[in-house]
């Protein structure tokens, strides 16, 4: 098994080597390429750190004072989130010069006179010659962090070997850690997680996860980063391999303020919110979405989650029907609500809490701009694209792409005397027969949520025709968005595709459904009244998260 | 006994207020104004048919002529100018004022040098108030209501190239400023009070300054539905009587005085102020504020910040002519001049400084009222 080849990883990491000039050291070069083969060798699974997760890591290791700039590698969304492509992400030449000049960057700041005295535990005898003693210190010590485990006695050599000879050249001590430092960061090692097997000692002929493997996947699901001192020590102890010491700690990491990350991490995956990057709004129709407001709407949204399932420790499914949120003067506008803030002139905005009235339509998360917006074209409502998003974010369906003949005519004109709502150019649109079939799964949902424009501002009217907002989910039928709302609440679908996804976010995989611990997992997700936090609990000690995926052990 | 007195004196004076403030009001729409100048009528043919004035090059030269260059001789000095004069002509421009023998800066001294007596609107028609101008020479007509009309400000100031602006255009000057304080200074506010604002009927206008300065939207205008808190400090705080008729809200006149911020104006002091405002289809408020100003206060506009490009002398001496009320008595000088300004005004919630909602931001067809839930 621990042969297992996979051929993305070993190109990575021959990228990776066939760019290594760019860090500047030759030396680093030999080091590298010895530690590419040990770990195309011996690692068989990759996940490429997601961008939040790279960022995440790095501030939890070098403190939030470190400045990431840069662009990352696009991602893969699979199985509806990106944190399953992640598993067969790669790294190209282009993203390896992105990863070069991240790390770069990264590291001069960690050595600069700002930071020098916080993050090098030792102080080197002369700043103009090499210390292999304190380079060592130093680079074992956030090598482990970097890798999620401890660094081999080679490896740190080759770093301190890498340290000392550019310290040698430049006359820099800090010059010599700033390089080793950078060839670090650019290492697969700590661009991909690694998930090892081992032979089950328990359970002779059987594999398990790895210790490190362990806490990284505990980690990466709870926390969004790299797993802390205190995982690894736990994980070095063999404490993870056990019960109890694995039950301690997950709910260290689930006590932890740090879960924030996570769960925001998972939703803004599972909700697609990378996406923004490119939504834009035609300020002619929709003014008031500005920049700011698309940013400020995301926000919104997480923030609206971490309350709810953190804070008030609330059911998942009341994220579709519940009336409180938090807004910013400038995302009230947008929804035409009220929001005083008496500060003085020029004070920044603040999130403020606001709540809804029982059985106002802009309820709930789904009716918040970051969705109604993201599922939007520019200049118009899709209801189409918001039913889609429905089907496959919230429900975990899938719905066919549409074919590539489609005739938008309808749909897109927008100024029709005729047809004036987006439900009037549906109904024309699916009068053709290859159209029908699979508008019949997204518009009844869609078209309720069309009291909410391309912007995700309410609206009763469009081109002065009233808007329809009936509509039905899987025969319960329902009049607005508010119906909407309650019948995602009450489908028993929604809450069995949120714990897909959750475990998937951390897995990397897709859940058996059919195995007896998935079950238990779901049952105990319903009896705890659909409690996020323990969702996350339940699938952070279940041995079906850690467990080799089906493919891979059958080979 | 005495007590007595006081107490049937102080009905007396309560029970006149409680007639007028009698009407049970069902509604009120909040506003802040998003855009505010000097109101122009632009058309510039009718209005100087001498075109005497010119832009910046006649400016130029005009000014260099002043510090003692022939015509042919400024002219070779522009001619041979990218673009700005040299320091040294400039400065000799800017403090040819002479003022107890000594030269000194022109926009701190505007009086200290000479009118050049730039042109002024002669053209028919304005907007504005018939504010009881006496003389029917300096009428203008209205366009809006075919009413004659007291507008010298207009007079003075229409036929400098600055002012050929049409709305939504402002006047540069003004534009300049009021897009840069935009971001900064406190906005105003305008809230109207009735039975019905969408019928004809007596309105209360109320208007105040804000604690918080407005903010933009995707396209760089005043976002509407924003909340505001309304400065507590009564000095910007107007409130009118008027009335809706055949959808015209105007107001009895009175006085009406809004704080603003350098180097826009100063203020809109405005004595026997008029309002001539109406509802627009997109939900806007739109229409004329119009009454007496201090000429002196609205001038220190540009002479306060000459480098804005108008001709401030120019239209410093202007406004000083044309000025047409309250003369002092020691000089027999007019202080006031009469002058309109045109407002926009975009829907918003206004809240008190204790954070209630007073005026909810109103849009036709939608009823946000009933959606929206109070704080």
């Amino acid at each position: 098994m621990k042969m297992l080849n996979n051929s993305k990883v070993r190109r990575s990491l021959l990228v990776a080597a066939g760019c290594l000039s760019l860090v500047g050291a030759v030396a680093s070069r030999q080091v590298f390429s010895a530690d590419m083969a040990t770990a195309a060798a011996e690692l068989p699974l990759s996940v490429r750190l997601s961008p939040s997760q790279y960022r995440q890591s790095i501030i939890d290791i070098f403190g939030s004072s470190i400045n990431i700039t840069g662009r990352f590698e696009p991602e893969t969304r699979t199985d509806g989130l990106l944190a399953v492509g992640a598993n067969k992400a790669n790294v190209t030449d282009i993203g390896f010069e992105r990863y070069d000049d991240l790390a770069r960057g990264i590291a001069a700041q960690v050595v600069d006179e700002r930071h020098r005295a916080a993050l090098i535990p030792c102080k080197p005898k002369s700043a103009a010659t090499a210390d292999d003693a304190c380079a060592r210190a130093f680079l074992s010590a956030v090598g482990r962090l970097l890798y999620r485990r401890p660094m081999t006695e080679n490896e740190i050599a080759g770093q301190v070997k890498l340290a000392g000879e550019t310290a040698a050249k430049t006359g820099d001590f800090f010059e010599g850690i700033s390089t080793s430092l950078a060839t670090m960061l650019v290492s697969p090692k700590f661009l991909f997680r690694y998930k090892t097997y081992e032979p089950d000692p328990a359970k002779p002929g059987q594999q398990r996860m790895t210790a490190y493997s362990k806490a990284s996947q505990l980690s990466f699901l709870l926390w969004n980063s790299a797993p802390d001192d205190r995982l690894l020590q736990a994980a070095a102890k063999g404490e993870l391999h056990t019960k109890q010491g694995l039950f301690q700690q997950v709910d260290r990491l689930i006590y932890s303020p740090r879960l924030e990350a996570g769960v925001r991490s998972f939703f803004a995956d599972m909700l697609q919110f990378s996406d923004f990057e490119t939504v834009s709004k035609d300020s002619a129709f929709f003014p008031r979405y500005t920049l700011k407001v698309k940013e400020e709407s995301v926000e919104q949204t997480l923030r609206t989650i971490t309350d709810h399932l953190i804070t008030r420790q609330g059911d998942y499914r009341d994220l579709f029907t519940t009336p409180n949120t938090f807004l910013t003067r400038s995302l009230a506008a947008l929804y035409k609500v009220p929001l005083v803030e008496r500060t003085d002139n020029g004070q920044p905005q603040h999130w403020q809490p606001y709540s809804y009235q029982p059985g106002d339509p802009r309820s709930g998360i789904l009716a918040q701009s970051s969705f109604v917006a993201l599922h939007s074209p520019g200049g118009r409502s899709s209801p189409t694209s918001r039913g889609k998003a429905l089907r496959e974010n919230i429900l975990c369906q899938v719905v066919p792409p549409p074919p590539g003949n489609v005739d938008f005519k309808f749909i897109q004109d927008t100024s029709s005397p005729t047809h004036k709502t987006a439900r009037q150019r549906l109904t024309a649109h699916a009068t053709e027969a290859m159209c029908t079939g699979c508008h019949k799964i997204t518009d009844p949902m869609g078209l309720a949520l069309e009291n909410f424009d391309s912007s995700g501002s309410f609206r009763t009217a469009e081109n002065g025709a009233d808007i329809d907002t009936s509509g039905d989910l899987s025969g319960v039928k329902f009049d607005g968005p508010a119906g909407l709302f309650q019948a995602l609440h009450d489908s028993p679908a929604v809450p069995a595709c949120v714990a897909k996804r959750a475990f998937a976010f951390g897995a990397g995989r897709l859940p058996q459904t059919s195995d007896a611990q998935w079950t238990q997992i779901e049952a105990s997700f319903k009896d705890g009244k659909y409690n996020f936090v323990n969702l996350l609990r339940q699938i952070a000690l279940s041995d079906l998260f850690y467990s080799m995926p089906v493919q891979v052990a059958a080979k | 006994m005495r007590v007595t007195k006081l107490l049937s004196r102080g009905a007396m004076m309560v029970l006149p207020l409680c007639l007028f403030s009698a009407p049970s009001f069902a509604e009120t729409r909040g506003y802040v104004i998003g855009w505010f100048s000097t109101a122009t009528y632009n058309d510039f043919q009718n209005n100087c048919p001498l075109d005497k004035n010119g832009g910046g090059l006649k400016l130029r030269l005009r000014n260099l002529m002043e510090i003692g260059y022939s015509e042919k001789e400024a002219l070779e000095i522009i001619n041979g100018t990218a673009v700005n004069l040299s320091p040294d002509i400039n400065k000799r421009i800017n403090n040819r004022a002479i003022v107890n023998g000594k030269p000194v800066p022109v926009p701190n001294y505007p009086e200290a040098v000479r009118d050049p007596m730039i042109e002024s609107v002669t053209g028919k028609y304005a907007y504005g108030f018939d504010l009881g101008g006496k003389s029917d020479q300096s009428k203008f007509v209205d366009p809006d209501t075919n009413e004659k009309i007291d507008n010298q400000l207009w007079r003075a100031v229409g036929c400098t190239e600055s002012y050929r602006a049409t709305p939504p255009e402002q006047p540069y000057p003004e534009e300049l400023s009021w897009a840069t304080l935009i971001d900064t200074a406190p906005g105003w506010a305008i809230y109207l009070t009735g039975e019905n604002l969408d019928k004809d009927g007596p309105v209360t206008v109320t208007t105040d300054r804000l604690l918080q300065h407005l903010e933009r939207d995707a396209n760089g205008k005043v976002m509407p539905f924003g909340t505001y808190v309304i400065d507590p400090s009564p000095k910007s705080h107007n409130v009118f009587q008027g009335e809706i008729k055949d959808g015209i809200l105007t107001i009895t006149p009175s006085k009406l005085y809004m704080k603003a911020q350098h180097p826009f104006y100063l203020d809109i002091a405005l004595t026997n102020a008029h309002m001539r405002l109406r509802h627009e289809v997109d939900g806007r408020l739109t229409g004329y504020w119009g009454g007496y100003l201090d000429w002196q206060r609205y001038a220190y506009m540009y002479t306060s910040r000459p480098a804005n490009g108008a001709d401030y002398i120019g239209l410093y001496h202007s406004l000083r002519r044309m000025a047409d009320a309250n003369p002092d008595p020691a000089t027999g000088k007019n202080r006031d001049i009469s002058g309109t300004f045109r407002m926009e005004a975009l829907p918003a919630y206004l809240a008190n400084i204790d954070g209630k909602v007073i005026a909810p931001a109103f849009e036709r067809g939608t009823k946000p009222e009933k959606l929206a839930s109070g704080q």
